[in-house]
């Protein structure tokens, strides 16, 4: 050994070879540790990948358009035309000039016309879309096939009205003394019944978003590996770094796809959103987003593993459909447990991973969870991710390089490596 | 030099490798020939690491094999096959940098090695969109990386066109000039004859044979044919030797007495001309059958 080389156990001074510059091709000098070339090659494998993007461009127009055509038609009057016989034209203007009261999205136009089969003519001819009419015991409003909702209601709210005062003042009363004490008003502990159908709504979107993401790229992770397992492309990468190398690049890689595409979504949404007359919700909506992120991200780390693991114990493509049987059903759990718990039950669940991961953002929506709730929710569900990263670590690295067909769960615990 | 000691590995009650040596020298090839099944592919796999080893180790330079001085290694399996929907440049170098080099002498490497396979124009393409002798070429690439010092291939030679063969055969010879040890199991005897300094044969797990192709050939019973003037049927009556073929003037003879054959070139002369007098040595083939049997 001569003196300028002091020996230690690195390969550079061990091997004379790798001293010399002709042979060194420049090796452990990189500066990125192995999983992150792993999750580096995922992600930009996948955002140059045509269809993702494609898919995720129809996702984005999908939710722009359904916000801006929910706008739309909650901006939108609705003018309608009611017809009047002479007998109910004083009924007809009193509905004209009271519409925009009951319903401002409602325009009414009174047409007069003579009698019951110019009316009808005029419902045919699209001239009006109901015709107002006495019958022996009130009023009928006729249109021609379809039910005219929103007319019907103006139409309704204002007969009502009119023939309540016309009969009080006959037995001289009013009406405002008739109703006196006859109000039942809602009223919540907390928020109130517009903030609970908000919550309701976006507590959906939130549940779908997770299970649509959670089995996007859930499959996609699986099948990626079965690629490298069905190549054998994964025995040059399990000569040269570790296994668990390769899974955490892998999870991590479309982790942060998921989460990315996610981001947009919810952004588009909350921008989307802030165009209609549901804005003044949006900054309390950050608060439980910004949960239902960090809930999102464990859960899905979580169930990446076992996407992974599902992958390994396939051997072909095809077989991906057996093995990953108990995730899917895993999925549809969570996605009706999200969907349909309430009460004591959802209180429990938002506690149990993974189903926490969905049902835990839908309570801090709804509102009253205690501030430790969901850091506790959180916490639980972390700690499940590290036991499914571990197991899954453990199933992946032995069914990884067994390549004789399917591996049963039971083979791939209890393989040698 | 890669040094293989007393590797075993079992699947559950069939050992699919029993205590196998055997070295792969610096700047040598070495031929590793066996039916299927016979344990070839599963030594490779755990010399390289990627199956583990139930008994037995792997020495690099004289030393327990690291993690590290696996990266090194180049290693092409058995199946072949790498990311269908990815460039080829993207693929290669992303090996590469697995194998611990950096971005940029990746790159440099990977162009250099694909233009002097002729895929200099075409690297950008995906690999699915190759032919499959240019796929199998990109699969020679991704073997060979970074610079090996040591080559461990699996039947590197199947389904490869001869022209790729002889790629393949010129660059396998090139690195052993630099004086790295490749190690290589292959079906094709012939090919396994014309390339191979040292050859290790495996049956059913255990190595039953292993030397250079000469010592190999040699280390048989020694048999001799002799072509005489006249008659040869008295071949028959000498001592310590065996006659496996007697026709005419020629006797093919195994030698069962060591010197026997020396008694039969002087009594040989001693009776008339002596026209050839040669030692045969079987072929590559036969051994192969032999030891196999």
């Amino acid at each position: 050994m001569s003196t300028d080389t002091p020996r230690t156990d690195t390969l550079r001074t061990d091997d004379p070879r790798a001293r010399d510059p002709r042979t060194d091709p420049g090796h452990d000098r990189r500066d990125e540790p192995a999983w992150l070339l792993v999750t580096r090659r995922e992600v930009v494998s996948r955002i140059t990948d045509k269809s993702f993007l494609l898919g995720t461009a129809f996702m984005v127009v999908l939710i722009a358009g359904f916000i801006g055509f929910n706008a739309w038609q909650e901006e939108r009057t609705d003018s309608v035309t009611l017809a009047a016989t002479p007998d109910s034209a004083a009924m007809a203007t009193a509905i004209e000039d009271a519409a925009p009261e009951v319903d401002d999205n409602v325009a009414v136009t009174v047409l007069e016309v003579d009698d019951r089969a110019a009316a009808e003519a005029a419902l045919r001819d699209d001239e009006a879309d109901g015709w107002l009419h006495p019958t022996d015991d009130g009023w009928q409003l006729t249109s021609e096939s379809s039910e005219q909702g929103s007319l019907t209601d103006v139409v309704r709210a204002v007969v009502q009205q009119q023939v309540l005062t016309d009969n009080a003042a006959e037995v001289g009363t009013t009406v405002d003394a008739l109703q006196a004490g006859s109000t039942v008003t809602t009223d919540f502990l907390r928020g109130d019944a517009e903030r609970a159908g908000v919550a309701e709504a976006v507590g959906f979107v939130f549940v779908f978003l997770f299970y649509f993401a959670a089995l996007v790229f859930g499959m996609q992770l699986a099948s990626s590996v079965i690629e490298e397992k069905q190549s054998r492309i994964v025995e040059i990468i399990a000569a040269a770094i570790p296994v668990r190398h390769l899974l955490a690049g892998k999870v991590l890689g479309n982790t942060a796809l998921a989460v990315i595409q996610l981001l947009v979504y919810l952004v588009v949404g909350l921008v989307g959103l802030s165009f209609t007359s549901y804005k003044s919700y949006v900054p309390a909506l950050s608060g439980p987003t910004a949960w239902f992120i960090a809930f999102f991200l464990a859960g899905f780390i979580a169930l990446a593993c076992l996407w992974a693991v599902a992958g390994s114990l396939a051997s072909r493509t095809e077989d991906l459909q057996a093995t990953s049987t108990p995730l899917t059903m895993l999925m549809l759990v969570m996605f009706f447990g999200g969907l349909s718990l309430d009460g004591r039950g959802q209180v429990i669940a938002s506690f149990v991973p993974p189903v926490s991961a969905v049902v835990m953002p839908k309570r801090i929506l709804a509102g009253g969870v205690e501030w430790w709730e969901p850091l506790l929710a959180l916490g639980l569900l972390a700690a499940f991710a590290a036991v499914t990263v571990w197991v899954g670590e453990r199933l992946y690295r032995r069914a990884l390089l067994q390549t004789g067909g399917r591996v049963s769960l039971r083979q791939a615990w209890s393989a040698a490596e | 030099m890669l040094e293989i000691k007393e590797l075993t590995r079992r699947f559950g009650e069939n050992t699919a490798v029993d205590h196998v040596s055997f070295e792969v020298p610096a700047g040598l090839m070495t031929g590793f020939v066996g039916g299927n099944g016979a344990g070839k592919t599963t030594t490779m796999r755990m010399v390289m690491g990627v199956l583990g080893i139930d008994e037995g180790e792997v020495l690099w330079q004289g030393r327990p094999i690291t993690r590290l001085d696996r990266r090194r290694i180049g290693y092409m399996p058995e199946e072949r096959g790498l990311y269908p929907k990815q460039p080829i440049l993207d693929q290669l170098v992303y090996i590469a940098q697995l194998k611990g080099m950096d971005r940029v002498g990746a790159r440099a490497q990977v162009t250099e090695l694909l233009e002097r396979f002729g895929l200099g124009e075409r690297t950008k393409d995906h690999l699915e969109k190759l032919s499959l002798g240019n796929q199998q070429r990109v699969q020679i690439i991704a073997s060979v990386l970074p610079r090996p010092a040591a080559l461990v291939l699996d039947e590197p030679f199947s389904g490869l066109d001869p022209r790729a063969v002889d790629s393949m055969v010129d660059l396998l010879r090139e690195y052993t000039r630099d004086g790295v040890p490749v190690l290589f199991s292959s079906h094709q005897l012939d090919l396994v004859e014309r390339l191979c300094d040292r050859l290790v044969v495996l049956s059913q797990g255990r190595r039953v044979a292993a030397g250079t192709v000469a010592e190999l050939r040699d280390a048989g019973v020694p048999r001799f044919r002799l072509v005489l003037g006249g008659d040869a049927g008295w071949v028959r009556d000498l001592r310590g030797l065996e006659v496996l073929d007697l026709e005419g003037a020629s006797a093919l003879v195994e030698v069962q007495e060591a010197g026997a054959e020396q008694h039969l070139v002087a009594e040989a002369t001693r009776r008339g001309d002596v026209h050839e007098f040669v030692r045969v040595r079987p072929a590559l083939s036969e051994i192969y059958r032999e030891a196999t049997a």
